[in-house]
C-alpha cells in the first residue's frame, strides 16, 4: 500500500566539517542514479566501491566510495544507494545539488525513516518514535525556514509571487473569459512582468549560498611586487589539501586562478602579475589588469618580502586596503633568523608572518583567512540569503518554467500549455514558502478585470 | 441504478426551470456536461434535444480549454426533462413542499410536506437551490421567493440548524427580462451560432434510440433535430447615460444600502459593481438572449441589478437598441441559505446527520452544471449507503466534477462556487472529449450506463489506445523520428501531418481528434500525468474516521485544529487543507500504517 513511487535524497551527516560526508538516495531509481552517474557496470550490493564522482557536465567533483544496498536488504527496504565524499560540506552540497539537477526529490523531514517503516523495516512498537522523530526534524527545519522567510528571502519571494501571479491571471483572464468584453490581450505586459520575475528568482538563486560559493568564491586576489613569493604562496596554499581542489586557468593568461576550500568557505585565488614600480610597456597592460583585479576584490593578500623595505602600491589600489579586506603577508620570514623584519607595511593593516618555502605561518593564515571570510558573510547582513538546496533546486525549477513561458510568449505559443509552464513556477515557489491557493489568482484577476456579463 | 426514488418538489411545472439565463455549457461547465453524459447524466442530452444556439467556446485555443455552450430553449427544456423524470421507472415524482426533515438520532428517516404528509426514506438528498429562505430585492423592495413568482422555503432551515447543521447567506442576481418586437436589432451586432455545432451527449456511443427515448416510450416528443435552425443573439453596451444613472442612484440599490447581508459572486457582479469598481471602464458589453423559440422574451446577459424597477426601467431605455423596450420582468437580487461544505463528506453525506445528503446551491455553488454534477454524485452516493457499498468518489485528477467536489468539502466557499479551468491542476487531461475515456471506469463499476454503451466506450478507448500506440512506435519516412514526433511538430505549429492510414481516417472523428490531441500534447500531458502519479499513493490512502486528530503524537495543535474540523477522507485531501504540511502527513501514514499494520503483521 505504502510503494513509494519517488527516489529522495538527502544528506546523511550533518553540515559542517568532518571526515567523510554521506549522501544517501532511497527509492525505485536508484539502480538508474548509479549507472549515471558511476557507469553502466552494475554495482554490486553491500560493497563499497571505490570510484570518481562525474556531475552531469562530466567533471570529477571527489574521489568517493559508493555503496549499493538492493531493496529490502536496506535500511529504507528500498533501493538504497550511499556516497560517501570527503567531508566538506562544500562538497557534499556538489554531490547532493548534481543528484537534484538530475531530477530526484529532496527527502522531507524524517522521510528516510518513515519509509523504513512504511516498509516494515521497523518494528510496530517503534511508530511513536518514528513519528516524534519525524516532528523533531520538521520542527527544527521549519524554525530554520521561518526564520529565512521572516527574513529578506521571505520578502523577495513574497513578491515574485505577486508579481507571478498577476501575469498568470493575465493568461488565465483569456482561457476562461473567452465571451467577456476583454481588452485585447497585451503580452507585452506578461512579458514585461515575466522577465522582471525571472530576473527576480535569478537574483535569489544568485544569492543562494553555495550557489554563489560554487560560481565565485570568495574572490581573493594576491599582489605584490614581482619575486616577492606570490606563486609560492599560491601553491602553498592550493597544496594545503590538494584533493579538494580543481585547477582553472585564468580567464586571462595574466592570471592563475584557483580554487580552495578553507573551512566551509571556497576561495578563488587569483595570482597577478607583479607591480613593478618601473614597468615596461608590456607590463604595463599587466599592471592595469592588475588593479581591475583588486578593485574587484573580496580580500586581498599583499604579499610583501620580509627582508625588503615596504614598496609603493600604485595610488589606483593603496586607498582601497583596508583592515576589512586585506592581511598583508611577510612572506620569506625564514630568512630573517630571528631579526625583525626590514618590511613596515602601513599602519591598521593586518600583517602575518610567514615562509612560503617552509610553510611556517600557514595555520594562521588559513584561521585568519575563515575569520575574514566569516566577516565577509556578516558584512552582507540582510542581503544574505542562506536557502539551503532543497530551496534552490525548487528555485532552479521555477527558472526553468519561467524561461519555457517566456520562449512561448515571443513565439505566441498555445495560452494553455503557456500558463502550464507559469503554473509548475508558482508552484515551485510554493514549496519554498507554502502552497499557494489558486484563489488568489482569481482575487488578482477579478481585480484586474472586469468580468461578468 | 434501480433504487426505488420519490422525487419531492413544490412545482412539478418548474422542474429543471433555468432560474437565470437559459444557456448551459460554457469554459469548464462545458466540459462537465460532458462529464455528467459520461456518467449517465441526462444534462448534455437534454440540452442537445432543446439547444437554440450553440457555440464552441475558444476554438482558436488548444482542445483542452475549448468548451461548449448551447442557449436552450427554456420551456423546451424543462418540458423534456419532466416528461423524463415521468417515464424513468423506479422514480416517483409527486408536488410537494417540504417542510422539515424527520430525524431518529443523528440520522434522518424522512420528511414532511406543508400537507402534514410524511415520507420515510433511508437517505434524503436536498437541493434546495435558492429557494431556502429565499428573499428577492428589488430597490428597498422585498419579496420572499427562490425566483420571481415562486415561493421560498421558510421552515426547513430551522429544522436543519436543530440537527447542527450551519447555515450561512449568499446572494446572487439576474437582469431584466425584455419583449423582442420592442427591440432594435438594426442597432446591435449578430452574434451567429456555429454552423457545425458542438454537441454535448456522447451520441457516438449513446443508443441512437435513446436519444428519443422519450418518444420510443411511445409519447409525444418536444425538440427537434440537435443543431438545426440555430438563432442568433445580439450584442449591445451600457452608455454614459447608463453609468450616470447607476451613480447617481447607487444608493437605492439593495446591495449598496446594506440591505442584502449575503456575499455576491465576483464573476457575476450587478451592474452598480461594475460601474463602481471598473469606473474607468467607459461601457460594458450586453448580450441579449432568446429565451426560446416559442416565446418573444429576451434575456440581458450583463445587467444583472438590484436597483429600483423605475432605475432600471431608464437604464435600459438608455442602451442602443432597448431605447424602447419593454420589461417583462424586472431583475432583482436574491439571498438565501446554504450550508457551508466542509461540513459534508466528499460523498456529499452530511458529517453532522447520517444519511443525509445535499446538491446544488445549498452547498454554495452557483450554475447549472455545477448543481448538475453534485445531484448525481448526491444521488449514485444516497443508494450506495443505502446498499451499505462504497462511495462514488471522483478524483481531481479525474474530472471537473472531482475538482468541485473536492474544493467545496475541503476549502468550503465564501461566494457562490463556479467552475474555472484555471481550478484544475490537470486542465490539459481535461478537454471535453475525453470524458467519456476518462470516467469510464466509474460508469462500470458503478452500473451508470447501459451494457450496451459502456461496450461501446470500452471499444472506443481500445481504438484510442491501439492509434496512439501505433503512431508513437511507427517511424515516419524520411527520418522525421515516430509519425508520432511528426505529428508534435505539426501541432505545435510546424509542418505537415503525415499521411494516415485509411483504416484511421475511416475513424470518427472524436475519436480522431482525440488520438490527435493525445499524441500532439504528449509532452504536456505526460507531465500532468507524471505529477498524478507523484500523489497518486496519498490520495488512495483513507483516513480512519475513528481518528482522533487532536491525540495523534508528534500533529502541530495548529494542524490538528485544521484536520478535526475538515475531517478528512483520504491523505490526499489532508495535503490540500492550507496549513497542513508534508511532515504531518508523513507523522498520519506512519499512524495509519501502525494502525492497520497490528492486523497484518
Amino acid at each position: 500500500m505504502f510503494r513509494s513511487t519517488d527516489t529522495i535524497v538527502a544528506l546523511a551527516t550533518p553540515m559542517g566539517a568532518s571526515a567523510i560526508a554521506v549522501v544517501r538516495a532511497s527509492g525505485p531509481d536508484c539502480t538508474a542514479l548509479a549507472a549515471a552517474i558511476f557507469g553502466p557496470t552494475p554495482l554490486p550490493p553491500r560493497l563499497a566501491c571505490h570510484t570518481d564522482y562525474r556531475d552531469l557536465k562530466g567533471l570529477i567533483l571527489d574521489d568517493v566510495l559508493v555503496t549499493f544496498f538492493k531493496g529490502p536488504h536496506s535500511y529504507t527496504g528500498e533501493d538504497l544507494l550511499e556516497i560517501s565524499s570527503h567531508g566538506n560540506p562544500f562538497i557534499s552540497q556538489l554531490i547532493l545539488n548534481d543528484i537534484l539537477a538530475r531530477g530526484f526529490r529532496a527527502a522531507e523531514p524524517g522521510e528516510f525513516t518513515r519509509r523504513a517503516f512504511l516498509s516494515g523495516r521497523m518494528d510496530l512498537s517503534q511508530a511513536e518514535a518514528v513519528m516524534d522523530l519525524i516532528y523533531a526534524r520538521s520542527e527544527r527545519a521549519l524554525a530554520a525556514a521561518n526564520q529565512q522567510l521572516r527574513g529578506s528571502l521571505g520578502r523577495h519571494l513574497g513578491k515574485l509571487t505577486e508579481n507571478l501571479l498577476r501575469v498568470l491571471a493575465h493568461v488565465e483572464a483569456y482561457i476562461d473569459f473567452p465571451d467577456e468584453d476583454l481588452p485585447p490581450e497585451d503580452r507585452h505586459f506578461a512579458q514585461e512582468e515575466l522577465a522582471s520575475v525571472l530576473r527576480g528568482t535569478e537574483r535569489l538563486l544568485a544569492t543562494h549560498h553555495y550557489g554563489e560559493l560554487l560560481r565565485e568564491g570568495i574572490k581573493t586576489v594576491i599582489i605584490g611586487e614581482p619575486n616577492v613569493g606570490k606563486s609560492s604562496l599560491l601553491n602553498r596554499l592550493v597544496g594545503y589539501d590538494r584533493a579538494l581542489v580543481s585547477t582553472e586557468p585564468g580567464t586571462t593568461r595574466d592570471f592563475i586562478e584557483e580554487r580552495l576550500i578553507l573551512g566551509p568557505h571556497c576561495l578563488r585565488l587569483i595570482d597577478t602579475a607583479g607591480l613593478n614600480s618601473s614597468p615596461a610597456v608590456i607590463e604595463k597592460l599587466g599592471i592595469e589588469k592588475t588593479v581591475e583585479r583588486a578593485a574587484e576584490a573580496d580580500l586581498i593578500l599583499w604579499v610583501l618580502d620580509a627582508t625588503l623595505p615596504c614598496p609603493t602600491l600604485p595610488t589606483s589600489i593603496m586607498p582601497r586596503l583596508n583592515s576589512a579586506n586585506t592581511l598583508v603577508l611577510l612572506n620569506k620570514h625564514d630568512l630573517l633568523a630571528d631579526h625583525p623584519p626590514t618590511a613596515k607595511p602601513p599602519e591598521g593593516l593586518p600583517a602575518l608572518p610567514l615562509s612560503a618555502l617552509t610553510g611556517e605561518g600557514f595555520e594562521t593564515l588559513a584561521t585568519t583567512i575563515i575569520q575574514h571570510a566569516e566577516a565577509f558573510r556578516l558584512d552582507r547582513g540582510e542581503d544574505v540569503i542562506a536557502i539551503n538546496s532543497r530551496h534552490a533546486d525548487a528555485l532552479r525549477r521555477a527558472r526553468e518554467g519561467l524561461i519555457t513561458a517566456q520562449t512561448k510568449l515571443i513565439n505566441q505559443g498555445p495560452v494553455e500549455l503557456l500558463s502550464s509552464d507559469l503554473r509548475s513556477a508558482l508552484d515551485a515557489f510554493g514549496e519554498i514558502a507554502g502552497k499557494i491557493d489558486n484563489e488568489r489568482m482569481l482575487d488578482h484577476l477579478f481585480a484586474a478585470f472586469c468580468i461578468g456579463k | 441504478m434501480g433504487a426505488s426514488t420519490l422525487l419531492l418538489t413544490g412545482n412539478i411545472d418548474t422542474i429543471a426551470q433555468m432560474s437565470c439565463n437559459p444557456a448551459i455549457g460554457g469554459q469548464a461547465k462545458g466540459q462537465m456536461v460532458r462529464e455528467i453524459d459520461a456518467l449517465g447524466g441526462e444534462m448534455g442530452i437534454n440540452t442537445d434535444l432543446t439547444g437554440i444556439q450553440f457555440r464552441l467556446l475558444n476554438e482558436s485555443k488548444g482542445p483542452a480549454v475549448q468548451s461548449p455552450r448551447a442557449q436552450c430553449d427554456k420551456k423546451a427544456y424543462q418540458f423534456r426533462l419532466k416528461h423524463t423524470l415521468e417515464l424513468q421507472s423506479n422514480l416517483q415524482v409527486f408536488q410537494a413542499t417540504v417542510t422539515e426533515l424527520v430525524f431518529t438520532g443523528q440520522k434522518v428517516t424522512g420528511v414532511r410536506t406543508n400537507l402534514d404528509i410524511e415520507f420515510s426514506g433511508v437517505t434524503v438528498v436536498v437541493t434546495t437551490g435558492t429557494f431556502l429562505r429565499g428573499l428577492m430585492h428589488i430597490g428597498q423592495n422585498k419579496n420572499e421567493g427562490g425566483r420571481l413568482g415562486d415561493f421560498s422555503s421558510k421552515t426547513l432551515s430551522a429544522s436543519l440548524i436543530k440537527a447542527g447543521v450551519k447555515l450561512h447567506r449568499l446572494k446572487t442576481g439576474t437582469p431584466p427580462r425584455l419583449l423582442g418586437r420592442s427591440l432594435n436589432f438594426s442597432k446591435m451586432e449578430e452574434q451567429r451560432g456555429d454552423a457545425s455545432p458542438t454537441l454535448f451527449a456522447f451520441h457516438d456511443t449513446r443508443d441512437p434510440a435513446g436519444l428519443f427515448h422519450v418518444e420510443q416510450n411511445g409519447e409525444q416528443y418536444i425538440g427537434w433535430q440537435p443543431g438545426s435552425h440555430q438563432v442568433s443573439c445580439w450584442m449591445t453596451h451600457t452608455t454614459p447615460e447608463t453609468a450616470q444613472l447607476v451613480r447617481d442612484n447607487l444608493h437605492k440599490s439593495a446591495m449598496y444600502s446594506g440591505e442584502i447581508e449575503g456575499v455576491g459572486p465576483r464573476y457575476c457582479p450587478s451592474i452598480e459593481d461594475k460601474f463602481v469598481r471598473f469606473a474607468d471602464k467607459p461601457r460594458h458589453l450586453l448580450f441579449l438572449e432568446p429565451e426560446g423559440r416559442s416565446t418573444n422574451e429576451y434575456y440581458v446577459n450583463g445587467l444583472s441589478t438590484s436597483l429600483p424597477f423605475d432605475i432600471q426601467l431608464e437604464m435600459v431605455h438608455s442602451i442602443p437598441g432597448l431605447e424602447n423596450a419593454q420589461l417583462l420582468r424586472p431583475a432583482y437580487a436574491v439571498e438565501y441559505d446554504f450550508a457551508p461544505p466542509t461540513q459534508l463528506y466528499p460523498s456529499l453525506e452530511s458529517r453532522k446527520v447520517e444519511n443525509l445528503f445535499f446538491a446544488g446551491q445549498i452547498n454554495g455553488t452557483s450554475g447549472y452544471e455545477e448543481a448538475a454534477s453534485q445531484g448525481l454524485i448526491a444521488g449514485v452516493n444516497a443508494v450506495h449507503k443505502v446498499r451499505r457499498e462504497e462511495p462514488l468518489i471522483i478524483g481531481r485528477h479525474e474530472a471537473y466534477i472531482g475538482v468541485l467536489i473536492d474544493d467545496l468539502v475541503t476549502k468550503g466557499t465564501n461566494e457562490p462556487y463556479r467552475m474555472f479551468t484555471s481550478r484544475a491542476e490537470y486542465r490539459l487531461l481535461f478537454n471535453h472529449g475525453s470524458a467519456e475515456l476518462r470516467l469510464l471506469h466509474h460508469a462500470k463499476a458503478h452500473s451508470l450506463v447501459s451494457s450496451t454503451r459502456l461496450a461501446r466506450i470500452e471499444e472506443k478507448k481500445r481504438q484510442t489506445d491501439y492509434w496512439i500506440t501505433f503512431f508513437e512506435t511507427h517511424k515516419a519516412p524520411a527520418g522525421q523520428g515516430t509519425l508520432g514526433d511528426v505529428i508534435r511538430s505539426s501541432t505545435m505549429g510546424g509542418g505537415a501531418m503525415p499521411e494516415f492510414p485509411v483504416e484511421f481516417s475511416s475513424q470518427s472523428e472524436a475519436l480522431r481528434q482525440e488520438v490527435m490531441y493525445r499524441v500532439g500534447y504528449q509532452g504536456y500531458l505526460a507531465r500532468e500525468q507524471r505529477q498524478i502519479k507523484k500523489l497518486s499513493q496519498i490520495e488512495k490512502i483513507k483516513i480512519p474516521p475513528s481518528i482522533d486528530f487532536m491525540q495523534v503524537r508528534g500533529l502541530r495543535k495548529e494542524c490538528a485544529i485544521k484536520l478535526s474540523a475538515t475531517k478528512p477522507y483520504t491523505l490526499g485531501q489532508a495535503s490540500r487543507i492550507s496549513g497542513v504540511n508534508p511532515s504531518d502527513i508523513s507523522i498520519l501514514m506512519v499512524l495509519i500504517e501502525a494502525s492497520r499494520g497490528g492486523a497484518k503483521r
